[in-house]
């Protein structure tokens, strides 16, 4: 073990660094802000008379139904499930989980606190229209704590396979990475694009950055909390975990950034008091029976003047006539549906694929993280559960709802059996928690590639990782166009950035103002 | 579902729908249900669904598909490692009771049956000439035979055939001890020497 870096490890580490300048010229976008941080201002002309179909009731369905409803449209909503939200899904007492070959019901407490997000759970700052209508719906909003500093990383290549707390892993990760950038700058390769003056001012940073010594070198850092004392006595540093034993974990990546991706993470996420689907319930209640559930749509034809659907209810076949139709129904469910798109619309529809996401979650007996001083946050766990999220609400109450694992990406859980699932939340969670299997009370868990009447989670368009190709950026573009001025495509298939509530509802805004534009420049 | 619809479905359904539009607060109300979720992933009133790679019940055969859901229950099919699209139904039918079957089964008998669109082209003339093997049990124009417990070809979507045939002759269908006619196709599906003569053979089983 050795705890400082020479310079000749470094550059191997680091392999090349030919970026700098490159990146040094970006800085001039810094002040800017994602389109997203403004919330859309609807003003839709009001008392159209139309009649609008709309299909699905997902948040882009609701958001549409809304604003129309608001406008004075007369809206009729065909939800194929038993319930409304599509993966806006919360599970508590009662809960049915709908997944075809694992029907499950929740039997937890019947108790406000205890629900788990199984679908969309954290809420953004900059997601200003999902706040929006938070606001608009009196949806109570809670601070979602998205990284505790005391929760675990855990990898059975590092440390012996026993947790580290995240803060001694970040912490002793940005002290190396000072020690080795600031050794690196007296590199000629790198101090070029410099001035004496920002190369000084660069180093005063990553001194501080990484709690280096007056030799520039990491040496430990209180910040990961003291080995002992630190109260009434003076608190001694830790041990340094080697910087060759943090990166045996793989998932160190994960746990650097949970606080600094500005499309969806950050220190400060919220969350409804009581669960997600209070925004769902929100809408749904003010639009009452305007949704028609158990439905399932069974036929799209577009016609020059509206839009035909027929839907099934109670064993009879209805038919729909209306002027507009907004459709949220996932895409590989569509193309199970008959309809009459054009050609180059059903083919971008088929195109794009069904993602796989698992989430599981039980009832803990006690609120065990609080005795490890957690409040909140994340566990990273290099093993397909990947992560353990630890309530933040309910501070020192009894129970508590985990979320045991949340692979997006789905591993192979979809065709595990229920009892399988189990063991493998329990049997990774143990290392992290040795009381793991003691404090687990009824585990639920739900793979949403067999969720009825959705067999997907968010939506994969780009086939390369790389991004988006030009055939894929047209058959988007195919996709946001209404077909014959009538059908629109909505919902967070038919946006840029999957997975995302606030990405759903800018896609209902979307369809929402050309419907405007095509209702105002109709001959009165 | 047109006709076939049981009491008991109509009134939970009518209760979940209420109860779904309870006062707010009121909220993850229990759903009860039914096994009739083929839709879901075969396409409305059964039409198949490539995305899903579900392939059309309407149409097919009760007999055969009483017995394919029977053998997805039993772990007959649908358990081989590389059966993708088996393991995928396996779940569904697993824990099914023969009532459940049954109604499935009516209910399926209820859809309308629309011939598949034609996806695969291969080259008919020699698919027709390999067909002549298939014929002796799944008769002359692929239409079934249910005493030699054939089903249907023609009609069905083809990419299904496909993957099917493909699964027989790599033995990841029909594989099992007690799939007798499964692996009766295991054996046939070797008459088709290579992917581009299992392409021909679908292709042809388009034009019956």
């Amino acid at each position: 073990m050795t705890n400082s870096v020479s310079r000749r490890e470094f550059l191997n580490l680091l392999g090349a660094y030919g970026g700098t300048s490159a990146v040094l010229q970006a800085g001039a976008a810094l002040g800017f802000m994602p389109s997203s941080s403004q919330a859309a201002e609807i003003a839709l002309q009001a008392n159209s008379g139309k009649k609008v179909a709309i299909l699905g009731t997902g948040i882009s369905a609701l958001t549409t139904a809304w604003e129309l409803t608001k406008a004075g449209y007369d809206c009729t909503l065909l939800e194929a499930s038993h319930r409304p939200g599509g993966r806006m899904f919360t599970v508590r007492s009662g809960t049915v989980i709908d997944e075809i070959g694992n029907y499950q019901r929740c039997e937890w407490d019947n108790d406000p606190h205890l629900y788990f997000n199984a679908g969309a759970a954290r809420i953004p700052s900059i997601h200003s229209n999902v706040l929006k209508y938070c606001k608009e719906l009196e949806v109570e909003l809670q601070v979602f704590v998205n990284e505790s500093k005391t929760a675990w990383v855990q990898d059975d290549a590092m440390n012996g396979g026993k947790p580290v707390r995240n803060t001694d892993y970040s912490s002793s990760m940005q002290g190396f990475i000072s020690e080795m950038l600031s050794k690196a700058l007296g590199d000629s390769q790198l101090d070029s694009s410099l001035t004496e003056s920002e190369s000084e001012t660069l180093l005063g940073m990553l001194r501080r950055f990484g709690d280096l010594n007056e030799d520039m070198l990491y040496k430990g850092s209180t910040r990961a909390g003291y080995g002992s004392g630190g109260f009434l006595d003076h608190g001694t540093k830790k041990d340094v975990v080697a910087l060759r034993d943090l990166l045996k974990a793989r998932n160190g990546g994960s746990v650097m950034v949970t606080t600094q991706e500005g499309t969806g993470s950050g220190p400060l996420l919220m969350q409804p008091v009581g669960g997600m689907d209070r925004i769902i319930y929100a809408f749904a209640n003010r639009l009452g029976d305007r949704i028609k559930f158990r439905a399932p749509v069974t036929e799209v034809m577009v016609k020059d003047d509206g839009v035909e659907v027929a839907y099934e209810q109670n064993g009879v076949t209805e038919v729909l006539k209306a002027d507009y139709c907004f459709n949220c129904i996932p895409s590989h469910l569509m193309s199970g549906i008959p309809n009459n798109f054009p050609d180059d619309y059903s083919e971008a529809l088929n195109y794009i694929r069904r993602g796989r996401a698992y989430k599981a979650a039980f009832q803990a007996k006690e609120r065990f993280w609080e005795k490890e001083n957690i409040y909140g946050g994340i566990t990273w766990v290099n093993a397909p559960i990947q992560q353990i999220w630890y309530p933040p609400h309910n501070i020192h109450g009894k129970k508590g709802v985990v979320l045991a694992a949340y692979n997006f990406g789905g591993a192979n859980y979809t065709e595990m059996s229920q009892q399988d699932r189990i063991e493998d939340l329990l049997k990774h969670g143990e290392k992290v928690h040795p009381n793991y299997r003691e404090m687990a009370q009824k585990p639920m868990t739900i793979a949403w590639h067999r969720m009825n009447h959705m067999l997907g989670c968010a939506p994969r368009w780009a086939r390369d990782r790389g991004g988006w190709s030009d055939k894929e950026e047209q058959m988007y573009e195919t996709l946001r166009q209404p077909v014959n001025g009538r059908h629109y495509l909505i919902g967070d298939q038919s946006t840029q950035h999957s997975a995302w509530m606030e990405s759903a509802i800018q896609s209902a805004h979307y369809a929402l103002a050309d419907l405007d534009q095509r209702v105002r420049s109709e001959p009165v | 579902m047109k006709k076939f619809v049981t009491a008991t479905t109509l009134i939970l359904s009518a209760l979940c729908s209420m109860a779904s539009l309870a006062a707010e607060g009121d909220v993850g109300v229990a759903a009860a249900m039914d096994d009739r979720y083929c839709t879901t992933c075969h396409g409305a009133e059964g039409i198949g669904n490539i995305a899903i790679e579900a392939p059309r019940l309407a149409g097919m055969e009760a007999w055969y598909l009483k017995r394919q859901l029977e053998n997805f229950r039993a772990g007959i099919r649908g358990t081989h490692g590389e059966d993708i699209q088996g393991i995928a139904m396996r779940p569904m039918a697993a824990k099914l009771s023969d009532e459940s079957i049954a109604d499935i089964v009516d209910w399926v008998g209820d859809w309308e049956y629309v011939a598949a669109e034609a996806t695969v082209e291969g080259n008919v003339r020699q698919g027709r000439t390999a067909f002549q093997a298939c014929a002796a049990c799944h008769g002359a124009n692929a239409q079934g035979n249910e005493a030699l417990g054939a089903p249907a070809l023609a009609g069905q979507n083809d990419w299904y055939l496909l993957t099917q045939l493909r699964n027989f002759r790599a033995g990841f269908r029909g594989s099992h001890q007690e799939d007798t006619f499964g692996s009766q196709m295991v054996t046939m599906s070797k008459t088709l020497t290579d992917d581009q003569a299992v392409i021909n053979v679908v292709s042809y089983i388009n034009t019956l």
